[in-house]
């Protein structure tokens, strides 16, 4: 009996000892009731349809049911089965979430966050969305704004300040439901097997990139910690510090979990990779690649595609380097019949014609179905 | 920096509050010398997109889920109405399921951005481009791939139905009594539609009616009908015009 009682005021004080607040109460199958709501899921659902059929959407099981599998682990089970994940290929760093539970994870997102804790953060974050019923509240805050900002026009005579604060508070909001979103996020970072510290994480390598772009463009590197006046969300700078704030408070110390993002993005990393370098921009590019290395080495889809930045670019400088990261990952043993044409071409245009012949011809042996084969073959005889 | 903030604020106020309907007007465009005559094509109503909610007081688009049910119920009813009136079989779509349902969903996109150009630069003043200008000349379509929708290989004709009906909320409608006051116009409600036919076998557009301000409140029955009399306002090859479109007959080698 003593036990007994014994055992329960532990419990009650271990209860008494967790700070964080609790998680909102979890409805399955939350079906919408009111008007506005029932509105927007409609809608909803209209885009979801649409989203379903759309060309540039991901559908390898492996890679969907990675980040479903992710996904669980930061929410719970019983919280992620209803939501469906689609995995669009754009590369930039993006996730959506609407109001019906459909969440999108743009490739770029998964080609940045080095492993399952950093992606885990920001599908937290936008599963908060969804949970606190984001996209509600944001409708109804634009459209009492937006009548309000109607009446003044009509009524008081200089209603300028009145639209300018209304207009004001639209993005106030928006970024106040961001951060609300990040902190959720955050509570269920906390309560999974991951080091809440990696949502912090995030956005550190983040500003990090920006930064990388700016100076390859010429351009100041700057973080402002306040947000613009049209800014949708909090900046980089505010995320990171309160994040790691909170993580710092948080001191959760936990077991260190096998991680399977590089195995699972494996199959897809060359292609992402190939988006990445796609968008010229070569500052960016070069920290993310050195970033993936810190955690990876450099494999050789990193440094094949490190050589194909670097030949983009077409310094003669740039054309030896690039020459040496592809000789590097065919040297690993691994590297695709690409890495042969990457290197013929680098090496025709830094003028060893010989040695450049030779890797295409390789290239074309090793893939005589390519798409470009016979461009290549111009090139050698 | 204010300052040019305000200016755009301003601007952005003016077009949300004070569209004055520069196009608000029905065309209907039919490819020259086209004839539909009764009792020779099968037609293939595709999903008809259909939106409709509330304009808040503030000019927002509301979505209303009932509305819309109401609105695709009553608006199918109407059309199997209307379907004896058109002079030829009119059958809904079935939807493939699997590897078709992607390319069916770019058709329908792509039907839509061609319908919106045909009103953006053809039907009204104002953006019309030059090479539409000309009169009797109507040159759209989808592409002779259309055809190979999975579902349409017995078909003629493709039937293309989109409404949209923001109706004026209460809200919406004492404002613009208030507005009127202030001599400021403002429109409550945006009620539009357009409906276009495809011939299939060559993917070219032979039809298409808009209209900027339909009639008919397609949340009862009866409005349904009016709106789908509208929508179908010239449709090629109805009983009543055969006489008339059979005029031209050496141009109907089609």
């Amino acid at each position: 009996m003593v036990g007994l009682l014994l055992a329960s005021a532990i419990g009650t004080s271990a209860l008494a000892a967790d700070k964080r607040p609790p998680l909102p109460t979890y409805m399955q199958a939350y079906t919408p009731t009111t008007v506005d709501e029932r509105g927007i899921w409609m809608e909803a659902d209209e885009d979801e349809r649409r989203l379903r059929e759309s060309r540039s959407v991901i559908r390898d099981t492996a890679l969907n049911a990675y980040v479903r599998g992710v996904l669980c682990r930061t929410v719970g089970d019983d919280r992620c089965k209803s939501v469906r994940i689609y995995i669009d290929e754009i590369p930039a760093f993006n996730a959506t979430m609407s109001p019906n539970g459909t969440l999108t994870v743009w490739s770029g997102l998964l080609l940045r966050v080095r492993n399952e804790a950093e992606l885990g953060s920001i599908l937290g974050h936008e599963f908060g969305h969804f949970e606190l019923r984001h996209s509600l509240m944001d409708f109804k805050n634009r459209r009492g704004g937006s009548d309000l900002m109607a009446w003044a026009s009509i009524l008081v005579r200089n209603s300028g300040d009145i639209r300018y604060n209304t207009i004001g508070g639209f993005y106030a909001f928006d970024r106040a439901q961001e951060r609300e979103a990040d902190m959720m996020g955050f509570q269920y970072l906390t309560r999974s097997r991951y080091p809440s510290s990696a949502s912090a994480d995030v956005w550190d390598h983040l500003m990090g990139e920006a930064d990388a772009t700016a100076i390859g463009r010429k351009g100041r590197a700057q973080h402002k910690y306040v947000a613009g006046f049209f800014a949708s969300h909090p900046t980089n700078l505010a995320r990171a510090t309160y994040l790691r704030a909170a993580s710092i408070e948080a001191a959760d110390v936990k077991p260190a979990v096998v991680d399977t993002h590089q195995a699972a993005m494996a199959k897809w990393l060359p292609v992402f990779l190939n988006d990445q370098i796609k968008l010229n921009d070569f500052g960016g590019s070069e920290y993310l690649l050195a970033n993936l290395a810190e955690g990876s080495g450099w494999t050789t889809p990193l440094l094949c595609a490190r050589g194909d930045l670097y030949r983009e670019r077409g310094n003669p400088r740039d054309l030896v380097s690039a020459a040496q990261f592809y000789q590097e990952a065919i040297g690993k043993g691994d590297a695709p019949p690409e890495a042969y044409r990457g290197l013929g071409l680098a090496l025709l245009r830094s003028q060893q014609v010989a040695e450049g012949q030779a890797a295409l011809a390789t290239y074309l042996r090793l893939k005589p179905a390519a798409t470009d084969a016979a461009l290549i073959a111009t090139l050698i005889s | 920096m204010i300052t040019l903030c305000r200016a755009t604020l301003v601007a952005l106020m003016l077009a949300v509050s004070a569209i004055a309907p520069a196009y608000a007007q029905e065309k209907t465009g039919l490819k020259p010398g086209f004839v539909l005559a009764p009792g020779t094509a099968r037609i293939v109503l595709m999903r008809p997109s259909i939106r409709v909610g509330a304009q808040s007081t503030g000019g927002m688009y509301e979505p209303n889920a009932d509305w819309t049910d109401q609105a695709k119920e009553n608006i199918a009813t109407a059309l199997a109405k209307a379907q004896t009136g058109l002079g030829n079989s009119v059958v809904g779509y079935v939807e493939p399921v699997g590897a078709g349902s992607a390319k069916v969903a770019e058709y329908q996109e792509l039907f839509g951005a061609v319908a919106s150009s045909v009103i953006e630069y053809q039907f009204f003043k104002g953006n019309r481009l030059p090479t539409k200008k000309r009169k009797d000349q109507f040159e759209w379509g989808l592409g002779p791939d259309v055809r190979t929708l999975p579902g349409l290989e017995a078909a003629d004709y493709a039937l293309f139905i989109t409404t949209e009906d923001h109706f004026g909320s209460t809200g919406r409608k004492v404002l613009q009594v208030f507005a009127a006051m202030a001599r400021v116009p403002i429109t409550a409600g945006v009620h539009k539609g357009f409906a276009g036919l495809v011939d299939l076998r060559t993917g070219e557009l032979v039809w298409l009616n808009a209209d900027m301000q339909m009639g008919g409140d397609v949340r009862d029955a009866e409005g349904a009908d009016k709106r789908v009399r509208q929508l179908l306002e010239g449709f090629p090859g109805k009983p009543v015009e055969a006489p008339i479109a059979a005029a031209p007959a050496i141009a109907s080698a089609h």
